[in-house]
């Protein structure tokens, strides 16, 4: 099973995520997504792409730092967080955050939480390419 | 000798994503700041975050001889 924290070029699969969370406990009665994807339109421009870059020795850390904390904070099963990096065109997925409890509530909670702390904690950043040029993007809760 | 790192829009407005300063140590990471501003005059004004050695550090810290700062404006991952 591929490692349950991971940052790759590569895009993921939303239902390879899933099944793998659900492999984990029989007790799981809720699983909880988030998938940001990369849009084509912000504030009047038209994006081709996205590009991330990550200070890669701590990127990944901050990851498995915010895996064990979302553990700790909430009661939930398990939780899943992949990142890509590099190049990704507009309409393809970027970030996915899978969560696993017994009941709903608990999983929709930490998934919000889980998304929030990634943009604060973890060093990425997000530079949009534009048919007018490339600019890096200011953060936004 | 301070290895200095770059990020983001840092890296994209100096040029520059890796430089050593060689400066007198144990220094703060305020004063390598402006330290960093004269071999750099166009580094933006804002706020930064920092790490030393890989771990989240603040303005106070201190680096000595040997140590790797990373200079990184605000996340924008997600």
């Amino acid at each position: 099973m591929k490692e349950p924290v991971r940052i790759q070029k590569e895009n993921f699969s939303v239902e390879e995520e899933v099944e793998a969370i659900k492999r984990t406990s029989k007790r799981i009665g809720a699983v909880v997504t988030f998938l940001g994807v990369a849009r084509d339109f912000s504030k009047g421009h038209t994006i081709e792409a996205l590009e991330f870059e990550q200070y890669e020795q701590m990127a990944l850390k901050a990851l498995r730092k915010l895996r064990e904390d979302t553990l700790e904070r909430f009661d939930i099963i398990d939780v899943r967080i992949v990142h890509r990096v590099a190049r990704i065109p507009a309409g393809e997925n970027i970030v996915l955050i899978v969560v696993a409890s017994e009941h709903r509530k608990e999983a929709f909670s930490a998934c919000s939480w889980c998304i929030d702390t990634l943009k604060k904690t973890v060093p990425l950043w997000k530079k949009e390419i534009t048919p007018e040029g490339e600019s890096w993007v200011e953060p936004h809760p | 000798m301070i290895r200095v790192l770059l990020f983001g829009v840092l890296a994209t407005k100096t040029g520059t994503k890796e430089i050593e300063l060689d400066v007198k140590t144990p220094v703060s990471l305020e004063a390598l700041l402006e330290e960093l501003r004269k071999r750099l005059p166009s580094l933006p004004e804002g706020e930064f975050l920092f790490a030393v050695n890989e771990e989240h550090a603040s303005k106070e810290t201190t680096v000595n001889d040997g140590d790797t700062v990373a200079i990184m404006p605000p996340f924008s991952g997600g």
